[in-house]
């Protein structure tokens, strides 16, 4: 392994172990905050249970989450001193914004969990509940710094030397709103689907069934909305992407020759060397119609740039594929949801179909962020700077690699671990009620 | 306006040293024997900490983060040759937040399980501590060298050496004093005040005979800290104060007045990063090509501007909710 490669692939996953916990930490505050709502309401003590087991949920998650975020606001500069050196004063205002909003929630997170009995009770949901609010604004600042990264705006580049910098036109550059919009949708989606699935799987086998019935609704509401609405935030992120980045687009849909009324394939797998996709299934002009919602808009293939600017075409293919897989399956069902919720019952292989939902909404995620990442290469700002010239000159890339990769398997594991021990014990509590 | 993002510095610093620093000392402070306190002392420290951990920990972000937006030379060059020892302190800060998170919230609490989350509490709260220490040390050591290509002296030399080694233990043992202090007004179990208190009183002797050898190390390695600190009069004023502080600290201590051992020994400890700070001001890291002023490596004005406006927002929503949660549960 280079020193490129283990650089890249650190940060690879380091982001990509990060964005899970940053999804669950941004959204399962509101699901924890309509629970204790419900429960300040009603008074229903099974509310007051599930308020409780997901708060625990989320202060573990959140501390994962919390140091994984402190670890790669340091990997900026470890693995990439030669992309902070231009991107820290052009770009460093979202971060400075997210670290307040981050700080706000670290507070908030404080009062939450162990406020209970210390504060009138209105306003120590209201602490929850801006968690939440902190949460998610956090990851609207993160995802517009990254959003300059792939249409990078507000500065002069010559040669190398950096003038007019505008930090406000950097931040609010044409990418934020869709990266954004799509990222937090995203969060929702899976995140809901996860807790709604892992209840499913609760009451379908029986456990405290009232309890899983009810912790399944508060997620689904959350999940199933977001699921419905992210497709039309899909397309509309697909239609940036092909206006400002065109070899990206290029590359997720493998479109290699330059066309009018260009086909879009369903499946398949790009063959670099002759071209041309394999397998897939075309439907005629559609691709040019979704990128230019017109049937014989010209779509710009990769031919239209030099090989060494390609982005590696198959995987950021088969990820995007893989996400609007998923996407789709979750819009199906969460149309379905709101129907068998207006039904009220929900068949049992709807509720199956759910469980089998639980790791695939962070998939989603996972495969939309190398979209987004791998799809950028070889620029790490693009059209500016090669992700190869940002690296950093210490030699060993590959120790720092393989040290994070077994910290954080260990850390993942232990979570994991964690999560299964906390639900099986507030499973148990609500089934043999003992006083 | 550069003045304003240095007084944030300033400010971060001083409070992560203060507050993060005292969770780190409980940390350490589990590390010394307690006999039969030992379950007591961590249900306190638990309990103080709890709330609180995750916010004081977000000083050493915000100074991150106003480095490498307001000061891009500064910390790509901290980032290149202190990479190991920064790659040290991440991976305490790891295992460290997750160590404590996980002791508090998992949902089984056995003694097996348990003992291995304090023991890696414990053991990654020296660790980070020391490596801290390490970082400030090679700061102004003057060995950072950004153009060699000999891995030894570009990536080992700028923090390696007897004198960092000694701030590192100079940090651990002060953060240890700063939670025995802080925590001896967190419980109302006489005898666990009395062991705060011990331990408050010796750490204290200690803090003051390692701040000596950090003095003589840095002789020893022939970094000139004693005559910079004769040269520059507001920053030797400052550590002597400190160190006169320690007369009254000694004798506050003993009485067990707990609001008073508290904020002398915030007054100590602010005196000797103060006078550290003020010795190299405004200077942030000396290379091997001499300092490298603060001033110099500024971001173009813009950015400066943005980064005052974001922290001065930022500073009013912080800090009332800092205060109400210090008002929620400290008092």
């Amino acid at each position: 392994m280079n020193d490129l490669l283990a650089a890249r692939s650190t940060m690879a996953f380091s982001l990509g172990f990060h964005i899970i916990f940053a999804a669950i930490g941004m959204t399962m505050p509101f699901f924890m905050s309509a629970a204790h709502y419900f429960y300040l309401k009603r008074k229903r003590p099974e509310y007051l249970e599930l308020t409780k087991m997901w708060m625990k949920g989320v202060a573990i998650l959140f501390a994962v989450g919390a140091v994984s975020g402190t670890v790669l606001s340091f990997e900026l500069g470890l693995l990439w001193p030669g992309f902070m050196k231009y991107a820290g004063p052009i770009i460093g205002m979202p971060f400075s914004w997210e670290g307040t909003a981050f700080f706000l929630e670290a507070i908030a997170i404080g009062l939450f969990l162990y406020g209970w009995n210390r504060m009138h009770p209105w306003v120590h949901w209201a602490t929850g509940l801006v968690v939440g609010i902190s949460g998610f604004a956090s990851g609207i600042f993160v995802v517009s710094a990254n959003s300059w990264m792939n249409n990078p705006q507000g500065f002069t580049w010559v040669n190398g030397v950096v003038t007019n910098v505008d930090p406000v036109a950097a931040m609010f550059n044409k990418s934020w709103l869709h990266q954004t919009l799509h990222m937090q949708l995203a969060a929702l989606q899976a995140v809901g689907f996860a807790v709604g699935g892992i209840h499913a799987y609760l009451y379908l086998k029986g456990r405290a069934r009232d309890l899983n019935l009810k912790a399944m609704k508060i997620a689904m509401a959350f999940g199933a909305a977001a699921a419905i609405v992210q497709p039309f935030a899909g397309h509309f992120a697909a239609q940036k992407v092909a206006e400002y980045q065109p070899a990206k687009l290029a590359a997720m849909e493998g479109h290699f020759k330059t066309e009018k009324s260009a086909d879009l394939y369903i499946g398949g797998i790009p063959d670099v060397e002759d071209q041309e996709m394999d397998y897939g299934l075309p439907i005629p002009g559609a691709l040019s119609f979704l990128a230019f919602n017109d049937f014989n808009a010209e779509v710009k293939g990769l031919d239209q740039f030099p090989k060494e600017d390609w982005p590696p075409v198959v995987i950021t293919h088969i990820s995007f594929q893989v996400m609007v897989a998923i996407g789709t399956l979750m819009a199906i069902l969460g149309s379905l949801y709101f129907y068998y919720l207006y039904l009220k019952k929900f068949p049992n292989n709807f509720l199956r179909a759910l469980c089998a939902c639980i790791p695939l909404g962070f998939i989603g995620i996972e495969a939309g962020w190398v979209v987004t990442e791998v799809g950028r290469q070889p620029w790490i700002i693009q059209g500016f700077l090669r992700t190869s010239e940002a690296l950093s000159p210490i030699p060993g890339m590959q120790f720092h690699f393989y040290l994070f990769l077994l910290l954080y398997l260990f850390l993942g594991f232990v979570t994991v671990w964690l999560l299964k021990r906390m639900i099986q014990a507030t499973q148990k509590k609500f089934e043999v009620p003992h006083d | 306006m550069i003045e304003i993002l240095l007084f944030f510095i300033g400010a971060s610093l001083l409070l992560y040293v203060l507050f993060g620093g005292a969770d780190y000392g409980a940390g350490i402070l589990e590390m010394l024997p307690a006999g039969k306190l030992r379950e007591a002392q961590k249900k306190v420290i638990n309990e103080a900490m709890g709330p609180v951990w995750e916010a004081n920990h977000m000083w050493l972000v915000l100074v991150v983060v106003i480095l490498f937006m307001g000061f891009p030379p500064v910390f790509t060059t901290l980032m290149i040759s202190l990479h190991i020892p920064m790659v040290a302190l991440l991976v305490g800060i790891v295992i460290r937040g997750c160590a404590f998170t996980f002791r508090h919230y998992d949902a089984v609490q056995e003694p097996r399980s348990q003992r291995v989350y304090t023991i890696l509490f414990a053991l990654s709260s020296v660790w980070t501590s020391l490596w801290l220490g390490i970082i400030v040390a090679s700061l102004n050591r003057g060995r950072m060298d950004m153009h060699t290509q000999h891995f030894y002296d570009a990536y080992v030399a700028p923090w390696f050496g007897i004198y960092p080694l000694t701030m590192g233990v100079f940090v651990v043992v002060i953060f240890a004093f700063l939670a025995s202090v802080y925590l001896i007004g967190e419980t109302q179990d006489l005898e666990l005040k009395r062991m705060f208190t011990r331990r408050a009183f010796f750490l204290n002797i200690f803090v003051v005979l390692c701040g000596g050898l950090v003095f003589a190390s840095a002789e020893a390695e022939s970094s000139s800290l004693l005559q910079e600190f004769i040269k520059h009069k507001i920053a030797l004023l400052m550590m002597v104060f400190a160190t006169l502080m320690y007369m009254l600290l000694w004798f506050v201590i003993r009485r067990q007045k707990t609001l008073w051992v508290r904020i002398l020994s915030a007054a100590q400890v602010t005196l000797i990063l103060g006078g550290w700070l003020f010795l190299y001001a405004p200077n942030a890291l000396i290379t091997t090509e001499g300092p490298m002023s603060f001033y110099t490596a500024a971001a173009p004005p813009a950015t400066q501007l943005q980064l005052v406006i974001a922290l001065i927002v930022g500073s009013c929503f912080i800090f009332p909710s800092l205060f109400y949660l210090m008002k929620v549960f400290k008092t």
